[in-house]
């Protein structure tokens, strides 16, 4: 159960998204996010849909992979579809309005069925284009390529290399701990702990069991880490310099100036076409 | 007499990230006497542990069928439920499941779960608490006081209190100094002399199974590669090698001893039986017993 978390997964391949910068890619990324949320019309929309799609094409993740990553909103999805079919009411700016049908006490709108096609979609690119993210670039690519981005910060006495060694252990320790959490309650179920009956309040208690080893384990591995590192002469970021360093390659300005065209063309399609939203 | 534990066409798959299937147990046909002492041995990613995760309904096998005690426990989900303290669990490492605030509220734990009476559930942690040489001191303790031996010994204890008609240790004795290794070992061995429960041994270490089990199950790929005697199985030292396993150490040194025309025997799996035949033969006496 708890292995079906792909959150922060990394899949392992040499595609053209796996060898961009992580700094390009964490702010095209940033980019391409703030846009989905500036389309207004259903040609933006479909233009950042079809970018979506291109770079899952060029990402080489399995299409499953990347299916997985959209089953956790699938709630969130069919909710806000729902409210919005029923409840979005209303004209658009040029004064048109329809009502499509009438279920019992509900009417819905035609602007309603837009709204939540519109969204659904927003939504579901949004999550494409987050996991893409973490699917093509390692933990330690990430977390490098964050504390160059941030390195401006130093200025302000921010520790920002710390910060980014934090990020690093937190996102190496989940599946340890997601390991970890399936070891303890396989033991703890075979003392008979039970814990998927019961109310509410019950079943938090059922977890404690679970929680309580967990947390002692974690706190157990954080001191073997800590001493393990030291062990490396590690005594924090200052004068600590990389092996690889990160370079701008072509392709990451290839990438930049495509991502810069997408944007381009979700305002022009903004500005010529009706907006539904 | 029903059958302690009796698995039929077994099998267990599971996919991994990404899309492939893994089958780690496949088609496993095996019966259980009700109080034999069984050795479950094969390197490491056989499949033992899954296969063991079957016997008290922690994994739902893919296809087959497991009964414990006469019953299909996954008929439903009070014989589920039964199965977990009819066969007691005990994991690799099982110190780290510990988290009561006391030892004695920790072993209570699995009786507790049984829903026993507060008498019966104090009868049987003491129980427990003696078999496995835990003294009434230590109960009063935190379970994150004691040693690493000592938490072990707590950890057995809590399965031990349910009662299980069969008990499953998975490398019970892992990581401890060779001491606390004999120690332990001797302690389930006495467990089981005198309760005549059915003990199921998971391990890597061919001198602890050969010191306890009477017969040897022998895993390689998901699939039983052997079932029979401690004789038979490591009479077959060739074939174990094959699997990842060995014979015994004191079996080849008497196995060579044996091939140099030395008056020994060659089945010696326990380093006190070899010393008890080397001693008489010094003494000049005969070698074979």
């Amino acid at each position: 159960m708890v292995k079906d978390i792909t959150f922060g997964q990394y899949y392992a391949s040499k595609s053209v998204l796996h060898r961009l910068d992580p700094r390009i890619k964490l702010v095209l990324c940033l980019l391409m996010i703030v846009f989905l949320f500036v389309c207004r019309s259903f040609p933006a929309l479909a233009l950042m849909v079809v970018f979506t799609l291109v770079a899952v094409g060029f990402s080489s993740v399995h299409v499953k992979m990347i299916a997985k990553s959209i089953k956790p909103v699938a709630v969130i999805l069919i909710f806000t579809a729902i409210l919005n079919i029923f409840y979005t009411k209303g004209k658009y700016e040029n004064g048109d309005s329809l009502v499509f049908t009438v279920l019992g006490r509900f009417e819905v709108w035609d602007k309603g069925l837009y709204t939540a096609l519109f969204t659904m979609l927003r939504i579901i690119s949004l999550v494409i284009i987050s996991s893409l993210l973490t699917y093509t670039t390692t933990p330690t690519m990430l977390t490098d390529g964050l504390e160059k981005l941030l390195s401006p910060l130093k200025k302000l006495h921010i520790r920002v290399d710390t910060l980014a060694m934090m990020m690093t252990l937190a996102l190496r320790f989940i599946p340890t701990l997601i390991e970890e959490t399936d070891r303890i309650i396989s033991a703890q179920k075979s003392r008979g702990a039970d814990l998927d009956s019961g109310g509410l309040v019950k079943r938090a208690k059922a977890l404690i069991p679970v929680f309580i080893p967990l947390m002692v384990s974690a706190f157990r591995r954080a001191y073997e880490l800590a001493f393990a590192m030291t062990c490396r002469c590690y005594t924090g970021g200052d004068g600590r310099t990389r092996m690889k360093q990160m370079k701008i390659a072509p392709r990451d300005i290839i990438c930049l100036v495509i991502c810069l065209l997408v944007c381009g063309g979700v305002i022009a399609l903004n500005i010529f076409f009706k907006k539904v939203i | 007499m029903s059958k302690a534990i009796e698995i039929t066409n077994l099998t267990h798959k599971y996919t991994q990230s990404g899309a492939q299937e893994v089958v780690a147990v496949s088609d496993v046909n095996l019966s259980i006497e009700k109080g034999e002492s069984i050795g479950i041995i094969g390197h490491t990613g056989s499949g033992k542990s899954t296969l063991i995760s079957h016997f008290n309904g922690l994994l739902k096998p893919t296809s087959g069928d497991v009964v414990v005690d006469g019953t299909n426990i996954w008929a439903d989900k009070e014989t589920l439920r039964n199965a977990r303290f009819k066969v007691g669990l005990c994991f690799q490492y099982p110190e780290y499941q510990l988290f009561e605030e006391t030892v004695y509220k920790d072993i209570a734990f699995g009786p507790k779960n049984m829903k026993l009476s507060p008498e019966e559930i104090d009868e049987r942690v003491l129980r427990a608490a003696e078999f496995t040489g835990i003294s009434k001191s230590m109960l009063e303790k935190s379970p994150f006081e004691l040693s690493g031996g000592e938490k072990r010994r707590a950890a057995i204890a809590g399965v031990i209190a349910m009662n299980p008609e069969v008990i499953v240790l998975d490398e019970p004795a892992a990581g401890l100094d060779p001491a606390g290794r004999k120690s332990l070992i001797d302690m389930i061995k006495a467990y089981r002399d005198s309760t005549g429960s059915t003990v199921i041994m998971v391990t890597h270490n061919m001198e602890d199974i050969a010191r306890i089990a009477e017969r040897l199950i022998v895993i390689n790929r998901g699939k039983i590669a052997l079932d029979g005697t401690v004789d038979e199985v490591f009479s077959r030292s060739d074939d174990l090698v094959q699997w990842g396993l060995k014979v015994p150490e004191i079996t080849e040194v008497f196995t060579r001893l044996h091939n140099m025309g030395c008056n020994v025997p060659r089945g010696v799996y326990t380093v006190d039986e070899g010393v008890k035949i080397l001693s008489r033969v010094m003494r000049g006496g005969a070698g074979l017993g």
